[in-house]
């Protein structure tokens, strides 16, 4: 088991490396000299001023200096500063700020997202065919296709202006606030319909199997055999779309968040995207590739844990 | 294996005397299903309407009319007008041609580049392939979308710098088409964030196929890898590639509209839905229906797309349809 984690992360090496140096060269050499651009949205520079400056941000050296710079102090958690006029500050208080209340609202989708969708999954396998299965199945088809910026404002205008059962929801005031039921409702709908599919298909996979005649015949309830048998092997296959659900996490959050004033990360990509400030939008597009990977890793060392059949070498 | 063979064998025998091919079962199969038959029916209408749309648009599409701004549906404007006056029919219609011709460009580009570096890598081996599939697994690393909004940003002014110099010392007017360079931009940043799943696709693809008995045969007779390629290859692949072409036709629909809504991909006086969403945002309280109905012709169109896609997978391959 060591030698298999000690491999992945490994593995991960320059898969990491390569990550930094696409956003690196392209998010903080890519335009050229993001002081320029940023600066010169307000009033042309002073020349003597924009000079100090660049020297301030370290932009007057190569490029190979700057990027062995950046990612020596990726290594002690430095992520540079912000460039935007307002802000200023440095990036990874922004981001640690950011993503603890992401990681609130992400980390409740999630719980949400998996302790409704496997039950559902369940209900609609074990219904085959009926009702409750097509009304599920074809939600879970319909819905996910919706984007974000589409559903975040239909639901406003129906649930704020029609119905008037929801008060305007514009802000955080932390999850138990009646504005989070919105944005978390949205941002578990997609994923969670994607773990309803799975789960289905993975315990109509599993059903017509021998173990679960065998269980039967043994004179296993049904709730026994669903829980005991059915669920344990249909829920290894469940986990792995964990990846999947981590990244829709994060785009949506990007939506969610700049349409409901959260101050979260996706907020900080909006926001970094709306005032051209180039290390912020390389600083949380590096952190976003590394919650992917982080999540990735996590999933393949679960997977050999539930199910014994994959073997670690 | 051999099993599997003769059984192709007694299938292809069966079925020759009725001389149906490959492509008319599947369409049987496609149109026999009322989903992927209704979800037909709204692709060709959005095709046809990004086609002939802006021929038959009432209005033209970036006409302002600033004494009848945000009006609910009228006779003479059939959706009603946005908040600068514009005629949202004819904007919607044109969003159609944008949504559309940045989904099938960026595919493309993004199938083609795949299928060469997948290729490259099946056939190659060594080195060579684990170097363009740790490439991949790299850019597969980013969530899909993030990327393509961050490649967007970041090139967006360098690349307009560079082509308003061209355009100073050329004087060809097209390197001053601000919208020209946003399509560009788009098409480039979204196939380069779907390049891989293209590459891993077409590399298994031939990897797998490249095993088959018939394909050994071939080569045992004397066929070039070309002739292998063009026989057995090609026919045998090019199901599950029109399947994942068109399954990612919706999710390019949708990126190229999320790229329009955060303000990195086509922007005006360009037209596409999520530009539209994303400027009648503000206003949503005061005219809901400006934000709802692009919003609605988006999540219709992506909606009838993934159905499509779905329904192809069920025709061309058969074995793997689920019940």
């Amino acid at each position: 088991m060591t030698t298999y984690v000690l491999r992945r992360l490994l593995h991960m090496i320059p898969t990491l490396l390569g990550v930094i140096l696409i956003t690196f060269t392209l998010g903080y050499y890519g335009p050229g000299d993001p002081l320029q651009y940023q600066l010169g949205e307000q009033i042309p520079p002073d020349p003597e001023q924009l000079a100090r400056l660049r020297e301030l941000y370290g932009l007057d050296r190569p490029f190979h200096e700057q990027l062995v710079d950046y990612i020596v102090g990726l290594a002690q958690g430095d992520m540079g500063m912000s460039i935007s006029v307002q802000a200023k500050r440095p990036i990874r208080d922004m981001l640690g700020t950011g993503l603890g209340v992401s990681l609130q609202l992400g980390g409740a989708a999630a719980v949400l997202i998996f302790v409704i969708g496997v039950p559902l999954g369940m209900l609609a396998a074990y219904k085959h065919n009926s009702l409750i299965d097509y009304i599920i199945v074809s939600f879970s088809a319909m819905l996910p296709t919706i984007p974000v910026f589409v559903l975040a404002p239909l639901l406003l205008i129906l649930a704020v202006l029609q119905l008037k059962i929801l008060p305007y929801s514009f802000g955080w005031e932390g999850l138990l606030d009646p504005r989070a039921i919105l944005p978390l409702f949205i941002l578990v709908v997609g994923p969670l319909l994607t773990i309803v599919r799975q789960t289905r298909s993975a315990v109509l996979e599993a059903l017509p199997q021998d173990y679960v005649r065998t269980a039967k015949a043994k004179g296993l309830g049904n709730r026994q055999v669903m829980m005991r048998h059915i669920l344990k092997n249909a829920l290894a296959p469940v986990v792995t779309s964990m990846g999947f659900v981590v990244a829709s996490l994060l785009t949506g959050s990007l939506f969610i968040e700049s349409i409901f004033g959260i101050p979260g990360f996706g907020k900080l990509i909006y926001d970094g995207l709306r005032s051209f400030d180039y290390p912020l939008i390389l600083g949380t597009t590096l952190v976003s590739s590394f919650i992917i990977m982080a999540s990735n890793f996590i999933v393949d060392m679960i997977y050999p844990l539930l199910d014994p059949r994959v073997n670690l070498d | 294996m051999s099993a599997t063979t003769t059984d192709n064998v007694t299938q292809i025998s069966e079925e020759a005397p009725k001389t149906r091919s490959l492509w008319s079962n599947a369409f049987r199969r496609l149109i026999r299903n009322r989903m992927s038959l209704f979800s037909l029916f709204i692709v060709i209408l959005v095709l046809l309407l990004a086609i002939f749309g802006p021929a038959l648009s009432p209005y033209d599409y970036t006409k302002q009319d600033i004494f009848n701004t945000s009006q609910p549906p009228t006779a003479e404007h059939l959706l009603g007008t946005d908040e600068l006056g514009r005629d949202i029919l004819s904007r919607l219609m044109w969003g159609a041609r944008t949504a559309l011709a940045v989904a099938l460009i960026s595919q493309g580009i993004s199938y083609s580049v795949g299928a060469i570096l997948g290729a490259i890598a099946a056939y190659s081996g060594g080195w060579i392939d684990s170097l363009i599939m740790r490439l991949a697994d790299i850019f597969m690393s980013f969530p899909h979308l993030l990327l393509a909004v961050f490649v967007s940003a970041t090139v967006r002014r360098p690349i307009a710098d560079a082509a308003y110099e061209i355009y100073r010392d050329t004087g060809v007017e097209i390197f001053r088409n601000t919208v020209m360079l946003d399509y560009l931009i788009v098409f480039g940043a979204l196939a380069l964030a779907s390049w891989p799943w293209a590459a891993r696709l077409i590399r298994g693809q031939i990897l797998s196929l490249r095993e088959n008995d018939y394909v050994l045969a071939s080569r045992a007779f004397g066929a070039t890898p070309w002739q292998i390629i063009r026989w057995h290859l090609m026919p045998n692949a090019i199901g599950a590639i029109i399947v994942a072409f068109t399954a990612g036709f919706g999710g390019a629909m949708l990126a190229e509209s999320s790229l329009s809504y955060l303000g990195v991909g086509i922007r005006p006086p360009g037209a596409s839905w999520g530009t539209m969403i994303n400027e009648s945002l503000v206003g949503w309280r005061m005219h809901p229906h400006l934000v709802a109905m692009p919003g609605i012709v988006l999540a219709v169109c992506v909606f009838a797309f993934n159905m499509f896609g779905d329904g192809l997978n069920d025709a061309l391959n058969p074995r793997s349809s689920k019940g």
